[in-house]
């Protein structure tokens, strides 16, 4: 009987595991050729030899202090682990507004310690001149997101402490499935959550229009965020279905020549039409499923989540598998900031344009054109500018389409 | 709460509440010649005297026989001169500020050996009792609001409190009006101003050397007049005074999630309570499931704002279940009203609203205080504490009051804290619902 059981368990692990397997293969997906070969771009053809030391000296000392408040992150929550639980003394709620507390606070010790990194990291920006937002600024904007991330705590254990009360340590099931439609209507409304927008200029809107008719999408509004205090410039696409948008910055706006802002354009919309956000949900679902039922395992020795005392261990089991997730994460988004870069190649048909553009963004934003590996793997979203500018050469190599 | 030594400047009062109309009416013009005079003593004493007394404190140890009774006297008529303008008291004062010469007066113990670190820094450690202070008797005007249910920028809630109505203003303008109609003062607002007055002269027998011992702000001392029994009244448990040091510094958004579930709470409130008027209106009693969901409201909201506001440690539950929580409120079953009292409920509330908005003030500064204490110490500072579960305890009775739980309109005195058992007798209200009855004691 026994087992009968355990064959009947693993036949239902293998399958869910083929599951997996097909939906991520699935979502892999792309419509960059396969097959492609990106020419060799060296870093010095990008950026002449005096901005690529800057940039290279720029972004090392944010690697190192990323890997530092990485490791920072890793130890608090090893001894909140340990020791948090007795934090319950300080709560006089109930079981899950007591794991509400310890689940903030967890947060806020981590906020406290990575308070240094980050204003060290914004000592660097100034410096050389990539932001201007001031110490205070940044800790009170800081200190608010820290209020966004409670409310975000709270929620999330008010939802898995909600449903492992009456299911134990099932509750990862419908758990994942609430996660995602949370992360889902997040992904919807976020538009609105982005501050100081402001109507693109109306030729910028036209050109949007064209290329979303090249790409097969109706028309996407354009928004162009007013950033004073960031020189780097950046783009996004973002929401759902109606309320999809595409959000550029002004320091794209008014500092690049129209085609390079075209492409971006492009880019942004290319995700738009390659369904990047519904992928990058279901991309999420797949990591949700097996990351809440490791949760629930790894906390039954604390009484599962139905426990407040359980809270901190669970924190530093998501920071954990975060953490190892990582460069799987990254190699996806990179993966799809490919495809996009290929549709916006394919939709403008200027390779020039996109090769200044990724030059110009190097040089603004003091991006290392060859990043190291272990860094392209563990912190970087996008290709490397030299994978970039080597997708518009082997597109143009291509002859276009 | 562990018995402490009596502070060397204690206020005694000896009022029987009567006012005369006639100079009540004229009262501000009335104490223009003490305010004159009063201007010039302080005048000369802050400026030529505070430095010679600090010199010869800080060489001593101990200040100077003749210049500490100056000071006496000048701090003791300056109470007199308050109590007057403000009309806890109802003769007009002498001018030398003598000892036992008017109904609220000071006992001030002779004076004893002072620190000397103290005695250096006295004028920066007197900076949070002189805040307080100012709270207690500004009289900048606007304030309005409550502390009830909305959520602002930590620096506009800050501008709040310290541009709100000073509590002894206001209490001063409602009681001329009660003064004025009944010849006779609430002995709630009566308390209250002496509760003012005893830390305002604490304070600046403090400044003036005095004395080395700080301020005490607790309203938890003898009142004059025993409090009368309250329908709705906070509780407290023994509070040891520790709080978290993490917990404090964070406690503005650590409070996010409760006051965004109090929001919520209140809409369904105040639906709830559109309803509840209607049935008392007709039924002439809150029916028992609107009490019920209401009180838990009540009950809700005052946990959050003690959290919030230091008076408690713990966090608290998101039901408002009575006893859950240090800081609670008792709440009576629901009681038959007066259709009347019920039709006009938020006109007759507006000089609760108005105090009640006064005391958050002070709420917010003792809070704003606090914070800073307990972050360094791991303890908040006893006064400041007592006078948050006061202002705490006023607004509970308050909105109890507008949100019909109890027909008793709500009692301004201290300590704010519960009593144990309601008097054999109703008392006669002097003003809407405030009762002069010192049937019970605390």
């Amino acid at each position: 009987m026994a087992r009968r059981v355990a064959l009947a368990l693993a036949a239902l692990v293998a399958a869910l595991a083929a599951g997996w397997a097909i939906g991520a293969w699935w979502l892999w997906q792309t419509q960059v050729p396969s097959g492609l070969r990106l020419p060799e771009v060296a870093a010095t053809d990008v950026l002449s030899a005096a901005e690529l030391d800057e940039a290279r000296d720029y972004e090392r000392f944010l690697r190192f202090s990323f890997l530092g408040s990485l490791v920072v992150l890793l130890v608090v929550f090893g001894l909140y682990a340990r020791y948090g639980a007795r934090f319950v003394r300080e709560s006089a709620a109930g079981r899950i507004g007591t794991g509400m507390l310890l689940g903030m606070l967890g947060f806020a010790i981590l906020w406290l310690v990575q308070v240094p990194f980050g204003l060290l990291d914004l000592w660097w920006e100034r410096r050389h001149d990539v932001s201007e937002l001031g110490y205070g600024e940044w800790l009170v904007l800081n200190w608010f997101a820290l209020g966004g991330e409670f409310v975000f705590v709270c929620l999330a254990l008010l939802i898995v402490m909600g449903l492992a009360g009456p299911l134990r340590n099932w509750w990862w099931i419908p758990g994942a499935a609430v996660f995602v439609g949370l992360a889902t209507l997040f992904t919807f409304i976020s538009p609105y959550l982005i501050p100081a927008q402001v109507d693109a200029p109306p030729a910028l809107v036209a050109e949007a229009d064209r290329l979303a008719e090249e790409q097969g999408l109706p028309d996407i509004p354009v928004r162009v965020q007013e950033v004073d205090a960031y020189e780097a410039p950046n783009a996004a696409a973002t929401g759902l279905g109606p309320t999809r948008r595409i959000i550029l910055w002004n320091t794209l706006v008014d500092t690049f020549d129209g085609d390079e802002v075209r492409v971006v354009l492009a880019h942004e919309l290319g995700h738009h039409s390659s369904n990047h956000l519904w992928k990058s949900i279901a991309w999420y679902a797949l990591f949700a499923v097996p990351g809440a039922f490791l949760i629930a395992w790894a906390t039954r020795g604390r009484g599962g989540m139905r426990e407040p005392t359980a809270v901190p261990l669970a924190l530093l089991v998501l920071v954990l598998l975060q953490v190892l997730a990582l460069p799987a994460q990254n190699a996806i988004t990179r993966h799809m900031e490919a495809e996009a870069d290929w549709v916006a190649l394919e939709t403008t048909e200027d390779p020039e344009a996109a090769s200044r553009l990724f030059t110009d963004f190097s040089s603004a934003a003091l991006l290392d054109p060859s990043p190291p590996t272990w860094s392209y793997l563990l912190v970087e979203t996008h290709p490397s500018i030299a994978e970039r500018i080597g997708m518009a050469e082997a597109w143009r190599e291509r002859g276009g389409r | 709460m562990a018995a402490m030594e009596p502070h060397p400047i204690r206020l005694v009062v000896h009022d029987d509440l009567e006012r005369s109309r006639l100079t009540v009416f004229f009262r501000l013009l009335l104490a223009i010649p003490h305010l004159i005079w009063l201007s010039l003593w302080s005048f000369i004493a802050l400026l030529f005297i505070a430095p010679i007394t600090w010199i010869a404190t800080l060489v001593s140890g101990k200040a100077p026989q003749s210049l500490w009774d100056f000071y006496c006297s000048l701090v003791r008529y300056a109470t007199h001169v308050y109590a007057y303008v403000l009309l806890a008291a109802d003769p007009f004062p002498g001018f030398t500020g003598k000892a036992g010469s008017y109904p609220i007066d000071l006992e001030i113990d002779p004076p004893g050996r002072q620190n000397r670190w103290k005695t250096a820094f006295r004028i920066v450690l007197a900076l949070p009792a002189l805040l307080l202070t100012s709270v207690l008797f500004g009289g900048q005007g606007g304030g309005g609001g409550s502390s009830g249910g909305t959520s602002q920028s930590a620096g506009e809630e800050f501008g709040y409190y310290l541009s709100a109505p000073g509590v002894t203003f206001a209490v001063a303008v409602l009681a001329w009006f009660a003064c004025m109609v009944r010849a006779r003062m609430p002995n709630g607002f009566r308390d209250l101003l002496a509760y003012a007055l005893r830390y305002g002269a604490q304070t600046w027998g403090y400044l003036l050397f005095l004395t080395d011992r700080y301020p005490d702000s607790d309203p938890r001392e003898p009142a004059p007049t025993p409090p009368p029994y309250r329908p709705v009244a906070l509780t407290s448990e023994e509070d040891d005074l520790r709080r978290s040091r993490l917990t404090v510094f964070f406690r503005l958004l650590l409070a996010i999630p409760h006051l965004i579930w109090l929001f919520l709470w209140t809409i369904a409130a105040f639906f709830a309570l559109v309803a509840g008027w209607f049935a008392a209106l007709a039924l002439g009693r809150l029916p028992n499931a609107l009490h019920r969901f209401l009180a838990a409201y009540l009950r809700y909201s005052t946990h959050v704002f003690a959290f919030l506001y230091l008076v408690s440690n713990p966090f608290p539950g998101f039901a408002g279940t009575a006893g859950s929580y240090p800081v609670d409120v008792r709440i009576d079953p629901p009681e038959r009203q007066s259709r009347w009292t019920v039709l006009f409920r938020l006109l007759l509330g507006f000089p609760a609203f108005v105090v009640d908005s006064a005391l958050t003030g002070a709420l917010g500064v003792a809070a704003f205080l606090g914070w800073f204490a307990a972050l360094v110490t791991g303890r908040m500072p006893r006064g400041l504490r007592g006078l948050g579960a006061y202002a705490l305890g006023y607004t509970a009775q308050t909105y109890g009051y507008a949100s019909l739980l109890t027909a008793r309109y709500p009692y301004s005195g201290p300590p704010g804290i519960d009593v144990e058992a309601p008097p054999e007798e109703e008392p006669e209200p002097a003003w809407p619902g405030v009762s002069p009855s010192p049937s019970l004691h605390w």
